[in-house]
């Protein structure tokens, strides 16, 4: 696993595989200081906002049926979270992307609204746990 | 002397006078003569002391003195009574006035007296009387027509050589005129058609792609079982791009750039249409009006055309046009840009610049020195999601870069139009609020033609790849994107910015390369140092580097090798492949670049090769296949 490469001078620790180490790593590179983690500590911490912000409008639009706008909210936060390397939470947001696109996940339209909703519903709650334990990791990392 | 011969002079000369003849009897010489020779006049006028002149001894400007002469004298010979006259009369017979003032100070015949001289008129030779002629109007009149007419003719003479003159300047401005435009056609026809075969090309380049696309793909799930079976091949394809048919990719997009429709297309086009209606029918008409000059026939038509059609004969001077573009020693001497020397066309320089950005690894920066030259860039970062605006900032200022962000494409547009400098480059998002990547490219493009815009996008799909080049996207990032993604297309970009092109920046690639990359470091420093050069075909470690197979040909990556993608750094891509692929290890085989080349089909070659001289912007492995036991890369 990563963890096995980890004995660099940077002392990452293992993150998991939540998160993808090569993309984060890329954000930890941008500090100007390991100590205070000043760059890294906000995008993660805005990235927090962003999330849980697009949970609650991913709620809504889950109830008023708004596949289009799923499709969107899919499409943004899959975009911020593979930025910030939460791979999990990005192939879920994909899959919330497709089937707000009304599409199977290998690509082939799906029809049926209320398949697609059921569908989303499903994976948003997935999502949401997969992003609470990323969230958790990092908030540790960032202690 | 007898009048009959006089009268006969004097109708003689008379018949030269004819205004003069209607007023006298006879002509003035003979009614002189006859009077000098009247006795009775003899007081009053009288031939002179020489016989060569004659006399009139009263003063005649006074009336009251010359009452004899101008009350009788000039009423009978001269039918008036004007002394003025008379004198006038005389002048118009060329009969002067003889001045003694000067020299003699006094008339010999009185202060009063006016002497008259002729050169014919003599008392002894009355014979030449005939010669003596009115200047008259009639011959005068003819005279002065012949002297306007001299003049005329000259100002005619004079006003034609002009006009030959301009004639023939225009005709060789003419000339000049169908000569550029004939070599014009030939270069826009060269270019169509030079164009076709590209596009010809990239058709087959396509076909290619598309169909080691899907070869790859099917490897690709059959070797992902290794790790996350749910869903990792979804991932493996979409949550990285640079994962399987990344060499793929960046070959489609060399294509795709290279394809982009530029401005002068356009106006190539307008030109061939205006061309070929100019033509209408080239040889009939042609042949039809005085264009049909022996030497012309072997003009092609596009000459022959211009000339024929009366419009543009704004002086049909010229029997041929001097010059057929045709001719071989003019096509021989025709500088053919050779395409690719074109700044213009952003994928050329690339190419131009390829070699020497091979060395290049994307820098890690901190504490190196900026890495353009003169001017830094100015980066315009298109990005409604906030997180990678950030990072992106980062990466880009990081890299030297001034950076400006909008957070979508109203805002991109609304940037881009109120700068005075165009940005050196953008990085846009596709799917935006009020605003997707695609229009508002679509939208700069009108006011920034030459600025490269870069997608940055998930959606790498071959159709929207297509759709984002078409509206002048330059090239694609895949997101999400790594530093090294965006840093390598920036620097692709922009190579001409750059300080110092072909200098390797390895140092700066691989920070950490002895620390963590035990295994690699020798090979990699190697070629840090000995790439700048760098030739595909190359051997020994730097050729290692640049064409590092990564695999044996079995495992999935084996088309990965020689273009090598912007990802991640060896460093990253270690531990990552650790963490991705956890049990591959044992894939890793180094091969040589050249026993792993002639495993691409021999049509990618051509394009696999001009990947390899792109910017390397990442390691060749590509990070989860790469982390094989470290004694595989030495070997």
């Amino acid at each position: 696993m990563a963890s096995n490469n980890q004995n660099d001078d940077k002392g990452i620790p293992d993150l998991g595989d939540a998160i993808d180490y090569l993309t984060f790593s890329q954000i930890l590179e941008m500090d100007d200081s390991e100590d205070d983690r000043e760059f890294s500590k906000s995008i993660v911490f805005g990235f927090f906002e962003q999330a849980e912000e697009t949970f609650g409008k991913m709620d809504e639009a889950l109830k008023k049926k708004d596949l289009e706008e799923l499709y969107h909210l899919g499409h943004f936060l899959k975009g911020s979270s593979a930025t910030v390397g939460l791979t999990k939470v990005k192939d879920s947001c994909e899959k919330i992307q497709r089937y707000g696109k009304k599409e199977n996940l290998d690509g082939t339209p799906e029809n049926d609204d209320n398949v697609c909703l059921s569908r989303i519903k499903t994976t948003l709650s997935v999502v949401k746990t997969e992003y609470a334990e990323a969230e958790k990791t990092l908030r540790d990392f960032f202690k | 002397m007898p009048e009959g011969d006089m009268s006969g002079v004097a109708q003689g000369a008379g018949n030269n006078s004819s205004d003069f003849v209607s007023s006298l009897v006879l002509h003035p010489t003979s009614a002189i003569v006859l009077m000098l020779e009247d006795p009775a006049y003899s007081e009053v006028v009288r031939w002179g002391d020489q016989s060569d002149s004659f006399v009139v001894l009263e003063n005649a400007h006074d009336p009251l003195q010359n009452e004899k002469f101008t009350k009788t004298i000039l009423p009978k010979h001269f039918k008036h009574s004007n002394f003025a006259s008379f004198v006038r009369q005389l002048n118009k017979y060329d009969f002067h006035k003889v001045r003694h003032n000067e020299e003699n100070g006094q008339s010999p015949y009185g202060a009063s007296a006016w002497e008259f001289k002729h050169p014919e008129f003599r008392a002894d030779r009355k014979d030449n009387l005939d010669n003596i002629r009115r200047k008259a109007p009639a011959p005068r009149k003819a005279q002065n027509a012949e002297e306007q007419f001299s003049v005329q003719s000259q100002q005619v003479v004079v006003l034609s050589e002009t006009l030959a003159a301009t004639q023939q300047q225009v005709q060789q401005l003419q000339e000049s005129y169908y000569e550029i435009m004939g070599a014009n056609k030939v270069f826009v026809d060269e270019i169509l058609h030079l164009q076709k075969l590209v596009k010809a090309q990239h058709q087959v380049h396509n076909e290619l792609i598309s169909h080691l696309s899907k070869l790859e793909e099917r490897r690709d799930t059959r070797s992902s079982n290794h790790s996350t079976p749910g869903y990792n091949s979804n991932q493996n394809l979409m949550s990285d791009g640079s994962e399987s048919p990344m060499e793929l990719r960046r070959a489609r997009d060399i294509l795709n750039a290279l394809s982009v429709d530029h401005v002068a297309d356009r106006d190539l086009n307008r030109m061939s249409v205006a061309f070929h209606q100019a033509g209408g029918s080239p040889e009939s008409v042609g042949s039809s009006s005085m264009m049909g000059p022996p030497g012309a026939a072997g003009v092609t038509p596009f000459l022959h055309d211009p000339l024929s059609d009366m419009r543009h004969l704004v002086y049909p001077v010229g029997q041929n046009i001097g010059i057929d573009p045709f001719a071989p020693e003019h096509m021989n001497n025709i500088p053919y840009n050779r395409p690719g020397g074109d700044s213009s066309m952003p994928p050329t320089s690339d190419f131009n610049s390829a070699p020497s950005m091979a060395a290049n690894t994307p820098p890690g920066l901190q504490g190196s020195p900026s890495p353009w030259g003169s001017k830094k860039p100015v980066v315009l970062l298109v990005e409604d999601d906030r997180t990678c605006a950030r990072i992106g900032s980062k990466f880009l200022s990081q890299h030297d870069c001034g950076v400006e962000v909008a957070r979508d494409g109203l805002e991109a547009v609304n940037k881009v139009s109120s700068r005075q400098q165009p940005y050196d480059l953008i990085f846009m998002d596709i799917v935006m609020p009020q605003l997707d990547g695609v229009s508002a490219t679509a939208m700069i493009r009108d006011m920034q033609p030459n600025t490269p815009i870069i997608a940055m996008t998930s959606n790498i799909n071959q159709q929207d790849l297509e759709m984002y080049f078409q509206w002048g996207m330059r090239d694609v990032l895949a997101k999400p994107f790594t530093k090294e993604g965006m840093i390598g297309k920036l620097r692709r970009h922009l190579a001409g910015m750059l300080r110092n092109p072909p200098e390797g920046l390895m140092d700066p690639m691989y920070p950490n390369g002895g620390s963590t990359q035990p295994p690699s470091q020798g090979p990699y420093s190697n070629q840090g140092m000995g790439m700048a050069p760098l030739s595909a075909t190359s051997s020994g470690p730097v050729t290692k580097f640049d064409t590092t197979p990564i695999q044996s040909p079995a495992t999935s990556s084996s088309w990965h090798s020689p273009s090598q993608l912007p990802h991640p750094s060896p460093t990253i891509a270690q531990e990552h492949g650790g963490y991705l692929a956890a049990g591959s290890g044992s894939q890793m085989v180094l091969t040589p670049g050249g026993t792993q080349k002639p495993q691409y089909p021999g049509a990618m070659m051509s394009q696999m090769t001009a990947s390899q001289r792109m910017p390397l912007e990442g390691p060749p492995e590509k990070r989860q296949r790469i982390y094989g036991p470290s004694g595989n890369y030495n070997q």
